[in-house]
């Protein structure tokens, strides 16, 4: 909840609720100190809940930016060990094992954890992580682990009832029972759980481990003043991380140059490919195409005193044996490096390709992906044999015209768009091509499926062909528009 | 003659020095904004059946993205040119000049099948130099590069053929329907050789691509020819040409 707020920097208000869209309703799912004060509780709907306080804050729950948060939070922490581990849903799990004697004593990590995360915070410690997960959530005052309620368990509402119609309140009634006979009632898992808490297992954690990004640096003495020596320096930087990325069986998809000037200024170049590279020659070519299409040229300025290269984003890449007769092709001149170049020249969404979509309407049966995510050619479908011309170019949105027809369910005699006429010389169709009545709701039911359209391929008198539509049967409305929606060449 | 049915001058030379390797060439092709699907099928078609030209390689499109129309290529009809659409590359550029330099880009690289670009209106930035640069990177590689001149008057540029498109009225099927593709191709200037012929294409199912009709009263007798003009010498320092003068089929 202190999410968003945390990034905006400012107070937020009080009571807030976030709500999110269960069976139907909006009902709470997490509340801040105000609204619990006031007798909130999750699970309730909104509605209810401003009834009790009207002026309560409310706003959407987002559990993916949630869980992004908290992996950010848990890469802060990697300073104080390294097994940080997250405890779903929305905690994090710090295994300090072999590391606390860096630190004076529990109250003065916490201390440091608060100071580097500057959120409110619910921390506890135990033995293993199972004990502090429930320590930290369960609270208890004197940290006594037989004290905590059942819920710590965490089984079904239904155990849990039965647990306590049982008489069974706390950990430490239950640990006074034999262990088969609880196994015997809510399964194995609930003993599991209930010898974790008390110490007597092991709860493992699965810690939240990157490999360390590659990061190449190189320091002057000098300032070096000349771009070209620049780019000489990330030549050889690009040569160990070659090494690096060969002992890791990857390559780099992403490269990231920082220039640190010697009055304090950085200037970064990004380039990125769609294949896994660690060929330096491919990548210090993309990275003068970057700098070619600079709006502002690289300023050395006094000189650049550090040069950072890091890869930012990595592919497993394994070598393969060059296939004789394809060694002659060189990597610069496949097709895959050309988008590469381009993308960086003119954007990734820039380089499209055409990717076919299980659609008959004509404007939705293609859509387009930049090439750099799709490295595979998508596969067309072959065309049927006896299936009807398609235009070359298709207009999106279709053109609104005038048209004249002889017969209301007739080809028209002319049409008039862009506020020129055109006569029609020769007409075929109508191909009818019914809307998606499926994809609506009581599409089946008549006249709720959307409007047919009836499409003719005409010739004008010009000799150009033309892909137009009426939209929508005599039956379906009253008076259905045209539209020309294709060029035939 | 493999070739005989395509207007001659668009068949490349080859350069027989190392063995059978095509070389590609730059053309313009300029059409109104209306004969613009008769324009790019004649294009990509072309592209598609000079010599050397890979069956399989990519297609590339360049444009300057134009807000005015909104067109853009369908898949299935480009696969009813016998083009499959999974060849085609669509890159979208910000301004003439960022096009241009992507085109030598695309131009260089020999595993692209063929460049498209597509230039509109008056266009400084198509000069004699951007021509120049874009025919020795496609000379240089073997690929063809082919610029779309859209609604623009003629311009002085090194490319190797120059033609007018426009669409033609095509021959009615029964119950007045649209006949085949037809369009008509008038070469407008070509280095080294003749110019001014005009032919009138149409699309041949069979064959899958452009053939001059049967009807000779719309043809140009001298387009029509059976010999093949001799294009070997295409570059500017090379031998002069034999005299070029078409036979009577």
């Amino acid at each position: 909840m202190q999410r968003r707020y945390h990034r905006q920097s400012r107070k937020p208000p009080e009571p807030l609720v976030l709500v999110e869209k269960i069976k139907g309703a909006m009902r709470l799912v997490a509340l801040d100190g105000a609204a619990v004060q006031l007798g909130l509780q999750s699970g309730l709907t909104l509605a209810d809940a401003r009834a009790r306080v009207p002026d309560l804050a409310a706003e959407a729950h987002d559990p993916h930016s949630d869980r992004q948060f908290l992996q950010r939070i848990a890469a802060r922490l990697g300073r104080f060990t390294p097994m940080v581990a997250l405890d779903h849903p929305d905690g994090l799990t710090l295994d300090m094992t072999g590391c606390m004697h860096l630190f004076a004593d529990e109250a003065a990590l916490l201390a440091q954890v608060r100071g580097a995360i500057s959120l409110t915070l619910r921390h506890a410690f135990g033995g293993n992580a199972a004990a502090a997960r429930a320590r930290a959530r369960y609270n208890t005052s004197n940290g006594d682990v037989r004290q905590l309620p059942v819920a710590a368990l965490e089984i079904d509402a239904a155990a849990l009832r039965a647990l306590r119609r049982a008489g069974l309140y706390t950990i430490g009634d239950l640990a006074a029972r034999s262990m088969a006979a609880i196994a015997a009632r809510f399964g194995e898992a609930a003993v599991m759980r209930l010898r974790q808490i008390l110490g007597e297992a092991d709860a493992p954690i699965i810690p939240r481990r990157s490999l360390p990004a590659l990061r190449f640096e190189r320091r002057f003495a000098e300032p070096i003043a000349r771009t070209d020596d620049a780019l000489l320096v990330i030549e050889a930087l690009l040569g160990a991380a070659r090494i690096a990325l060969e002992e890791r069986k990857a390559g780099g998809r992403r490269f990231a140059v920082t220039f640190y000037r010697s009055d304090g200024v950085e200037q970064q170049l990004e380039v990125e490919t769609s294949q896994p590279v660690r060929d330096a020659a491919l990548v210090m070519r993309l990275l003068r195409e970057r700098i070619d299409s600079l709006r502002d040229p690289l300023d050395p300025g006094f000189g650049f005193d550090a040069i950072v290269l890091a890869i930012v984003r990595s592919d497993p890449l394994v070598e393969r044996q060059l296939d004789s007769e394809a060694a002659e092709a060189s990597p610069q001149d496949s097709v895959a490096a050309l988008i590469d170049r381009l993308s960086i020249r003119l954007g990734a969404e820039n380089i499209l390709r055409l990717a076919p979509r299980d659609s008959h309407i004509p404007e939705s049966s293609q859509c387009t992906f930049p090439a750099m995510e799709l490295p595979k050619q998508p596969k067309w479908p072959q065309p049927e044999p006896e299936s009807l011309p398609r235009p070359l170019f298709l207009f999106d949105p279709p053109q609104p015209i005038e048209a004249v027809a002889e017969v209301p369910d007739g080809p028209p005699r002319r049409f008039r768009w862009r506020r020129a006429t055109y006569h029609v010389q020769l007409s075929e169709g109508p191909e009818r091509i019914a809307a998606e009545w499926w994809r609506r709701k009581a599409g089946y039911e008549p006249g709720k499926g959307g409007l047919t359209r009836d499409y003719y391929r005409i010739e004008d008198s010009d000799g150009r062909r033309y892909w137009i539509f009426r939209h929508g049967l005599y039956g379906e409305t009253a008076s259905p528009r045209w539209f020309l929606h294709g060029l035939f060449p | 003659m493999r070739f005989a049915s395509l207007p001659q001058p668009l068949i490349t030379a080859k350069v027989t020095a190392q063995g059978a390797t095509a070389q590609g060439h730059l053309h313009e092709v300029h059409a109104a904004a209306a004969d613009w699907a008769a324009a790019t099928s004649f294009a990509l078609t072309i592209l598609g059946q000079t010599e050397g030209a890979k069956p399989e390689g990519a297609v590339l499109i360049i444009r300057v993205v134009r807000r005015s129309l909104p067109a853009f290529l369908l898949g299935a009809g480009l696969a009813g040119l016998g083009i499959a659409p999974e060849r085609l590359l669509l890159a979208q550029a910000r301004n003439a000049l960022e096009m241009l330099r992507a085109g030598v880009e695309a131009a260089r690289c020999q595993d692209v099948s063929a460049v498209l670009l597509e230039i509109w209106g008056r266009c400084p930035e198509w000069d004699l130099t951007a021509s120049r640069r874009l025919a020795l990177a496609a000379e240089k590689s073997g690929v063809s590069v082919l610029v779309l001149r859209g609604d623009a008057d003629e311009q002085p540029s090194s490319a190797q053929t120059r033609w007018r498109v426009t669409s033609a009225p095509s021959v009615a099927r029964a119950a007045n329907a649209p006949g085949l593709p037809c369009i008509d191709a008038e070469l407008l200037r070509q280095r080294g050789g003749p110019a001014g012929t005009r032919v009138r294409l149409e699309w041949d199912e069979k064959h899958g691509n452009f053939r001059p009709t049967a009807n000779p009263a719309t043809n140009d007798q001298a387009a029509l020819s059976g010999a093949v003009v001799p294009l070997s010498g295409l570059r500017a320092g090379a031998a002069p040409l034999s005299p070029a003068i078409p036979q009577a089929a």
